[in-house]
């Protein structure tokens, strides 16, 4: 299947629709929601959480011996929850710092959960098989009810933010003066965290453990290179990351051998990168272009400045001069001096250079701002 | 025991150390989670390496994994230096990209590559004794014991020999820089032997575990100690005490080696976050308690010194005016009584001469913030201590 047979097959075929929409409406949520997490300074709180959402995946398979879905998600929420609180815990009552609490509630619970997932694949139970998809995630097992349950959740996540916009932002930017302001700090914390471990625990089917962390915090450092407003963030956020999971999962559907989850990383990562590069005001393209640029007007200073030295020992100003002694100094080039006269403060005669009178005029207000009139 | 239990044994408690060494570093440089991305990272390396040497034991995989191990370093601190994201989300964006490559990788070339995902994130200690190395006929004992033995010896001699160098940098890079110890060289230094560790202990326990055996050790040694030789001991007792019990936990439950020692490095975590003894959580909570109730103690006394009137100093108005409930009450007023602080009589309160200079101290104290003035009474009151 290629590209554009994909295209033609996404509102007919039920698998590649289900799929389709649900990356989708993942993405939109992880978007909105990683906006939040990258700017807290929590980026890798998605990764500690996604990991140890897996023994709750593995204790609720326990407790009910069935494989639905939505028991096992509640199961990967109440872990990924007390995983989160544990980070805190450990951050605000010991000295240990954030990475590793980060770090331990990963590796701690993710060990557990394997020795929980290798206990269940010895017990006699047939139903076993397929729990470690949470691990790198099958797109290919998302039906519609998954996706209904994702559509819901976005929507509920939605309205919340829509209707404590005001606190998250102030949140996000103040917590003290948040705080001054008589704002139950903790509650809101509590309220956002609680949503993202949310998205996330919902992403663990699709793109799995291991990358659920990408999922959340790509979008929104891509986003976060072309605004700086906290709204347009979170709707590019939202848009760039439902857009790495159709465009991903296109991708894996048009070849054989690949899962979705990573090829939906790659994308997003193409689409980091490709911020990171290209954004008008923050990238790394246009701010060298910036910096040549301001170099160049910095040397066409020097030049003028210099020439202003000159044309200042002489009885008049447009006493021509041999562009010969411009050589031994550094800011001048052939494409300053032509600029210059283009600008009109530089005549050339031959060899000769004379500064006019709006050159003399411009330069001697180069440094000091004094000779206005 | 049999020769391989022995083994499996050995080869987790040499992962164990060589991991707890590196992982006291990091996480005392506060860059725990650069062991998770780099155990991640090393996947397209390990991936292309064993495209070319089809053993997973050779030197030049090793090399060639912890070389994109140390492409992630790199990368995080390039994207850092830009400054257009901060240093965690740098972090999160190089290593699951980089993981992903090396999923698709694997997955595009199924068909040539006996090399599972799920073996290299998990690892399987228990067929670690299975891949014998056999020297000219005969046969020295596990491939992979062999490899994590030569790191840890690298390791340890680097130790010894930089272990100077490596303490002045992490606590105080600028000294260390100052006395012409480049902090740059020994950071990369601690990452290549950090990647190499990764990648030698990865086929005994899994990448993903390997940065349990690196953080929870030093991490639980840290809540024991302020001293960094004390630290490293500790980190490495604490590992290799969870590898050989999570070996015998696995035997036992019949599931994963690498599952059960993460999971004994949790619970030993656990316990040192739960009581260790002056900076674990019960610990934490009782001294916010004690210092909670010696500033209310402070408040009262500084209150009956300002108040000569009886009426300002009666038992049942002090729970009104200070606004506290009965109970914290009755302790600070306990509290004082034992420490001959107050007397009661008649239910008015009054202050006793030695409470009457500790007052002046405090407010002394409370002026000129000078540790000087309060020496004598540190030993009988907590919050005054550092």
């Amino acid at each position: 299947m290629n590209l554009n047979e994909y295209f033609s097959l996404v509102f007919s075929d039920y698998t590649l629709r289900t799929i389709t929409l649900g990356t989708a409406i993942l993405g939109a949520v992880c978007g909105m929601l990683g906006s939040f997490a990258v700017l807290r300074k929590q980026s890798l709180l998605g990764d500690a959480i996604s990991h140890a959402a897996l023994p709750g995946i593995a204790i609720a398979f326990l407790i009910t011996g069935a494989k639905d879905s939505n028991t096992l998600l509640i199961g990967a929420l109440v872990s990924g929850l007390i995983g989160t609180f544990w980070i805190k815990g450990i951050t605000t009552k010991t000295h240990l710092k954030s990475d590793t609490a980060l770090g331990l509630i990963l590796s701690l619970f993710f060990g557990f959960g394997m020795l929980l997932l290798t206990f269940i694949q010895k017990q006699p139970n047939a139903n076993q098989a397929g729990l470690d998809k949470y691990l790198f995630g099958q797109a290919a097992t998302l039906v519609e009810s998954d996706v209904w349950l994702m559509a819901i959740v976005t929507g509920l996540c939605l309205v919340v933010i829509l209707l404590f916009w005001k606190e998250f932002k102030m949140l996000l930017f103040d917590p003290d003066y948040t705080k001054t302001l008589g704002f139950n700090t903790r509650i809101i914390d509590i309220l956002i965290t609680s949503f993202i471990v949310l998205a996330i625990v919902l992403g663990l089917q699709t793109v799995g453990v291991v990358l659920m962390s990408a999922m959340l915090l790509a979008p929104a450092a891509a986003a976060r290179q072309w605004t700086n407003s906290l709204g347009t963030m979170v709707i590019l956020a939202a848009f760039f990351s439902a857009f790495s999971g159709v465009f991903g999962t296109a991708i894996s559907a048009s070849q054989n051998n690949l899962s979705t989850g990573p090829v939906i990383v790659l994308v997003a990562s193409v689409f980091v990168l490709f911020s990171f590069i290209f954004s008008p005001s923050r990238g790394l393209l246009f701010r060298h272009i910036r910096f040549i640029k301001n170099r160049r007007d910095l040397e066409q200073h020097k030049t003028l400045a210099f020439m202003y030295h000159i044309a200042k020992t002489h009885d008049t100003i447009s006493h021509p001069h041999t562009i010969k002694i411009l050589n031994n100094f550094q800011g001048f080039t052939r494409g300053t001096l032509q600029k210059l006269v283009k600008k009109n403060y530089v005549e050339l005669d031959g060899n000769m250079w004379s500064l006019t009178e709006e050159g003399f005029k411009t330069a001697s207000n180069l440094y000091n701002q004094q000779n206005n009139e | 025991m049999n020769s391989a239990q022995i083994e499996i044994q050995l080869i987790a408690s040499l992962v164990a150390i060589a991991c707890a060494i590196p992982g006291t570093f990091l996480v005392l440089r506060k860059m725990a989670m650069i062991s998770d991305a780099i155990s991640h990272a090393i996947l397209p390396g390990l991936v292309i390496g064993f495209f070319i040497t089809q053993d997973l034991n050779s030197p030049l995989l090793i090399l060639l994994a912890a070389l994109s191990g140390l492409i992630t370093v790199v990368l995080v601190e390039q994207i850092q230096q830009t400054g257009l994201v901060k240093e965690d989300t740098a972090i999160g964006l190089v290593f699951p990209a980089l993981f992903s490559i090396g999923v698709i990788l694997i997955a595009k070339n199924a068909n040539d590559v006996h090399l599972d995902v799920d073996a290299v994130l998990l690892g399987e200690l228990a067929f670690a004794p299975f891949d014998r190395l056999i020297i000219s006929g005969t046969d020295v004992g596990p491939k992979s014991l062999w490899v994590i033995g030569s790191i840890l010896t690298v390791t340890l001699g680097l130790l010894f020999a930089f272990f100077k160098e490596l303490k002045v940098s992490t606590f105080d890079a600028g000294l260390s820089a100052s006395l012409g110890f480049s902090p740059v060289i020994i950071h990369y230094g601690l990452m290549s032997v950090a990647s190499i560790t990764t990648v030698g202990a990865f086929d005994a326990v899994g990448a993903i575990l390997v940065v349990a055996l690196m953080i929870a050790p030093a991490a639980t040694a840290y809540l024991l100690t302020t001293d960094l030789k004390k630290m490293l001991l500790l980190a490495v007792f604490f590992g290799v005490l969870s590898a050989i019990s999570g070996y015998w936990m696995a035997h036992i439950l019949d599931a994963s080696i690498a599952g059960s020692i993460t999971t004994m490095l949790g619970f030993i975590f656990l316990m040192a976050y739960l009581f260790a003894p002056s900076k674990g959580v019960i610990a934490v909570i009782y001294r916010e308690k004690q210092q909670r109730t010696e500033v209310s103690l402070i408040t009262f006394l500084l209150h009956l010194k300002n108040h000569s009137e009886k009426s300002e100093r009666h038992v049942n108005h002090l729970c009104e005016h200070i606004n506290w409930q009965k109970v914290r009450a009755k302790t600070v007023l306990d509290l004082a009584q034992q420490n001959n602080m107050i007397i009661i009589d008649n239910n008015i309160v009054s202050l006793t001469d030695k409470g009457d200079a500790f007052t002046t101290q405090a407010i002394d104290y409370i002026i000129t913030n000078e540790d000087a003035q309060i020496e004598d009474m540190k030993d009988d009151f907590f919050l005054f201590r550092g």
